[in-house]
């Protein structure tokens, strides 16, 4: 699905901010990203969804080099990778519902069904009744489940997620937890960078640890996914992580 | 979608999208774009300027057919009413030559029509320069006689001369080509300005678009960085950009086109009232002003053309 090899990057001619990243996510895989502020999360989920390219090393999405994939077919990988910034990045101009719609005309989906699709999603992550309104008038953990619902309408193959429930209370970031437990059942992998150790902790997904742009693996999670999910091979020195199966 | 606060033109626009996008109009904020009047009243003034230069070129065009086809086999014979030396002649003298000549001409194959003209016609030709309060007693009149051949060719031209000359030595021929090339070629050079004003029309139309193009792209920067880390192909955000261009072009355009129209049939109606003027009556006719319609179709071809490869070639530089 995803494989970073000896991966290397820096913004423009700065220090280098990922330092040889070397790791393997299999279809289906469920990680934790973790890690200080400023260790590069951001910046790693950012390759991830193309935002950049690597400066250096090999990037394998979904079996294909993207540094040798043309420009012009770049979009094809996006639209199988759903993604939940930050900062949300939803479109201020454009009401809730058309926010969560924007992936589905993108492809070209019948507007009927579309209707059908948001406005089931906005009732399921509570929105139902703020569906025309702007983000801007909406409170952050609003904003954030607008952004959610955006990156998992299209039941994307990959989810990356950062900080998704940065602003939300617990109950509803559980809800939001549970909803991203089920997509990755249905097959969907997913990746979310968060510092919420509770939330590791209760869903006990192996942890990818950054720190100082290198990055490094949770032993105990991985014992723990190797029991859930079979056998992973790590390699801490270079941050090498593969499930066998 | 957000309620929009603009004036008369949202409304249109919006409805246009709708139809060329689907019900969901645009993704990116035009709608509050202050830039887009700037267009509107661009594309207005630039289509304005482009109907007076081309309703310009078509008249002129029309004026030289007709000036062409009207004189190119049409001659005038002047029986001159003094000989070389200077000597000046009687006016019986110069009637006769001039009924002689006349005699020559009919029934010959080469003249298809000829007329002689009498003193009132002379006087009428000559009161422009020296006034109607004279008396042929006073000055001396030539003989004039308009012809027109069957062909011009040079060839019956020389023919004729020898001709004429063998009757009347003083008598001397006016084909009109000297003074008619002069102004075929002050026509052909005003049909040039025009031509020029046109194609400076384009060029400014298609770098006021480009650049504004470019800066809304810098203004929504974030708006297309979205679209793009979410899947939208190039062509998709490009699309966006293309269509509010074509449609503000559109409504600019149809408004600059009609103005322009307006403006020349009225300047036409006022010079055709001039019955002194030596220029003909001139004005567009209906297939000349339906031919108009493609001015805001060209408009929107280039609007829609700019701003796609504008935004494109901008798109390219993203990851």
């Amino acid at each position: 699905m995803i494989r970073f090899d000896k991966v290397g990057f820096r913004y423009d001619s700065g220090p280098d901010v990922l330092n040889d990243i070397d790791f393997e996510l299999k279809a289906g895989s469920y990680h934790f990203l973790t890690g200080p502020s400023g260790a590069g999360k951001t910046s790693l989920l950012s390759l991830m969804y193309l935002g950049h390219r690597p400066t250096r090393g090999n990037l394998f999405m979904f079996n294909q080099n993207v540094g040798t994939l043309p420009r012009e077919r770049l979009y094809e990988i996006r639209q199988k990778i759903g993604i939940v910034f930050q900062d949300f990045r939803l479109l201020g101009h454009l009401s809730a519902f058309d926010n969560v719609a924007l992936p589905l005309r993108i492809l070209k989906r019948p507007e009927k069904e579309i209707r059908n699709n948001v406005t089931e999603l906005l009732d399921w992550v509570g929105l139902g009744d703020s569906k025309d309104k702007l983000p801007p008038t909406l409170s952050g953990g609003q904003q954030q489940r607008i952004a959610i619902a955006r990156a998992v309408i299209t039941r994307p193959k990959l989810l990356l997620a950062d900080e998704p429930t940065g602003n939300l209370d617990d109950a509803i970031g559980f809800r939001l937890m549970n909803l991203f437990e089920q997509l990755n059942r249905m097959g969907t992998t997913i990746v979310i960078a968060t510092h919420n150790t509770h939330i590791m902790e209760k869903y006990g997904h192996p942890r990818m640890i950054l720190a100082h742009g290198n990055l490094t693996l949770d032993e105990h999670r991985n014992k723990a996914e190797e029991t859930a999910q079979g056998p992973l091979t790590a390699n801490i020195k270079t941050g090498t992580l593969k499930h066998a199966s | 979608m957000q309620a929009d606060s603009d004036p008369v033109t949202s409304g249109m626009i919006r409805r246009l999208l709708r139809l060329v996008l689907g019900s969901k109009g645009y993704d990116l904020p035009f709608k509050s774009d202050t830039d887009r009047n700037f267009l509107l009243l661009l594309v207005a003034l630039m289509s304005f300027l482009a109907v007076l230069a081309c309703a310009g070129t078509l008249t002129l065009h029309a004026m030289t057919q007709r000036w062409s086809s009207g004189l190119e086999n049409k001659i005038t014979i002047e029986v001159k009413a003094e000989t070389p030396n200077g000597e000046i002649l009687s006016p019986e003298s110069v009637k006769l030559d001039t009924e002689k000549i006349a005699g020559m001409l009919e029934g010959n194959l080469a003249i298809k029509s000829y007329q002689v003209m009498n003193e009132v016609e002379i006087k009428k030709l000559v009161s422009p320069w020296i006034g109607e309060d004279f008396s042929f007693d006073e000055i001396p009149m030539p003989g004039l006689i308009a012809v027109e051949l069957s062909a011009a060719t040079p060839e019956t031209l020389e023919t004729l001369t020898q001709k004429v000359l063998s009757v009347a030595p003083s008598a001397r021929i006016e084909t009109h080509r000297e003074w008619l090339q002069d102004i075929l070629r002050f026509v052909k050079t005003l049909q040039g300005l025009a031509f020029l004003v046109a194609m400076i029309v384009v060029v400014t139309t298609i770098t006021a678009i480009s650049s504004g193009v470019r800066s809304r792209m810098a203004i929504y920067r974030n708006q297309v960085e979205i679209l793009h880390l979410i899947g939208a192909p190039d062509p998709y955000i490009a699309r966006q950009f293309q269509w509010h261009a074509v449609i503000v072009s559109l409504l600019g355009s149809v408004i600059g086109t009609a103005a322009g129209l307006a403006v020349a049939t009225l300047i036409f109606h006022l010079s055709g009232k001039d019955e002194t003027a030596l220029i003909p009556e001139i004005g567009l006719n209906y297939g000349q002003i339906a031919a108009f319609i493609i001015l805001p179709l060209l408009a929107c071809l280039i609007s829609g053309t700019t701003a796609r490869f504008t935004v494109l070639r901008t798109l390219s530089q993203m990851p």
